[in-house]
């Protein structure tokens, strides 16, 4: 727990977000049909379920 | 990162979120019914309804609607014409005069025609006289803060110190997180150090959304300026060429319904959908400009200025867009998120809502930071960053 974080360590996951949040934005954007806007609703969903879960795991361990 | 170089990236967030915060606050909270604005404004719309017709009924001739509009508002000047092409509606843009427009471009007021019986749906008073709806109020706030072309460009310059506090945002997240895991709350400890690590956690996960929003909303902002500019550019030169007799006289104008189908047929794979009359200070005084769009997703939002000669009816030329407006075109869908249907908004919505918390939570980081400065925070930071290398 207190051991210190690589730089690669760290930024996994908010790259992963960035990627996935562009993703989405241009799935909707280039596509505007069926399967890619779904695409795009899916993936967007994706940061907003991280805050979620984030927040409330913690609440929960209270 | 050194322990300087850190100081300084902090110096930086605390400076720029402070300056612009107050501002992005109002900016999100316009912003959130602005994703709804299509839906607030049918809501709001008291329109008759179209009437039901059958499958394949033509739309009416667009001279047909002129001569109504001109008919029901005598000696009025025609501004311009749009067919909407997805629902059965024309609507006649008409203002007292062409000076009285350019004096006030608000000073237009507008018919709403079925475009299959020919039925008006709708008459505005003129804009400058008509109260303001909710989503426009909205509108304006968020656009201008009423102030016109001075607040578009305070809020340009806002929004670009907004993106600067993200990206020293993205410089000093990497240091605090030295000790602890991706999306830690620790909400035991105090209350200060839970919001410290929410900031964090809710500002690195919606970190791209915000820049691409903060950054088209740069772009969106200078919309007048760079229309201005392409007009003294670009189309002033275009039209030099094109100087030559008296402008016409309004009964000696072509058929707009004609000038319409003759650059639909020129130009098939684009939609024509509205025709500015000549005399406007947005157009040309000897054609009728035909704005058209493309039919695939993207082409759909590129718009495309047509001109067509006003007494002859010929096709004169396509207008070239600049790769700035084509750029400004691009931004529009990307900051105002309408164009992914309902979930898409709503996501839009609840991302607009998670920004809200980061300013927020930045906001009583700073008011509660208490004796310790946020520069020894950083001095300590940069200790334990060291350590880490």
């Amino acid at each position: 727990m207190n051991a210190l974080r690589s730089n690669a360590a760290i930024w996994r996951w908010p790259a992963v977000l960035a990627a996935v949040t562009v993703a989405g934005l241009f799935s909707a954007l280039l596509g505007q049909t069926g399967a890619w806007l779904v695409l795009s609703w899916l993936l967007l969903a994706v940061p907003l379920m991280v805050i979620a879960w984030c927040w409330l795991s913690r609440l929960r361990e209270l | 990162m050194t322990r300087s170089a850190l100081r300084r990236w902090f110096l930086v967030h605390k400076w720029t979120s402070l300056v612009c915060t107050v501002v992005l606050l109002v900016l999100c909270v316009t912003g959130a019914p602005l994703v709804f604005r299509d839906e607030l404004n049918d809501l709001l719309d008291d329109a008759l309804p179209y009437a039901s017709v059958p499958a394949g009924t033509p739309k009416l001739s667009l001279d047909r609607l002129v001569e109504a509009s001109r008919a029901l508002y005598p000696g009025e000047t025609i501004i311009s014409v749009f067919s909407d092409p997805h629902e059965p509606k024309i609507i006649v843009f008409m203002a007292q005069s062409w000076e009285q427009f350019r004096a006030n471009r608000r000073a237009i007021h507008s018919i709403r025609f079925d475009a299959h019986t020919g039925q008006v749906l709708k008459q505005t008073k003129p804009f400058n006289q008509d109260g303001m709806t909710f989503p426009n109020l909205m509108l304006q706030i968020h656009r201008d803060l009423f102030a016109g072309l001075a607040g578009e460009l305070f809020l340009a310059a806002m929004a670009l110190v907004f993106v600067v506090a993200i990206v020293s945002g993205i410089a000093v997240y990497g240091p605090f997180m030295r000790k602890l895991d991706f999306g830690t709350v620790r909400a035991d400890r105090s209350r200060r150090l839970k919001w410290l690590d929410l900031h964090n956690m809710i500002g690195v996960v919606t970190l791209a959304w915000a820049l691409v929003v903060g950054a088209t909303g740069v772009i969106n902002e200078l919309s007048t300026p760079l229309f201005a500019l392409w007009q003294q550019t670009d189309v002033r030169a275009m039209l030099d060429t094109m100087r030559r007799q008296p402008t016409a006289a309004t009964s000696e104008l072509s058929s707009p319904q004609a000038a319409l189908e003759t650059v639909q047929a020129k130009l098939p794979d684009m939609v024509a959908t509205s025709v500015v009359f000549p005399g406007s200070p947005f157009g040309s005084p000897y054609h009728y400009v035909v704005w058209t769009k493309g039919k695939e997703p993207l082409t759909s939002r590129l718009f495309s200025p047509v001109l067509v000669d006003a007494q002859s009816g010929a096709f004169v030329a396509v207008v070239a867009m600049p790769w700035y407006l084509r750029a400004l075109e691009v931004s529009r869908p990307l900051h105002f998120g309408d164009y992914g249907g309902t979930p898409l908004k709503v996501i839009w919505l609840l991302l607009d809502l998670a920004t809200i918390l980061v300013l927020g939570s930045g906001l009583y980081l700073w008011l509660s930071r208490g004796t310790s400065s946020i520069v020894e925070a950083a001095d300590e930071l940069a200790l334990s960053g060291q350590a880490a290398e």
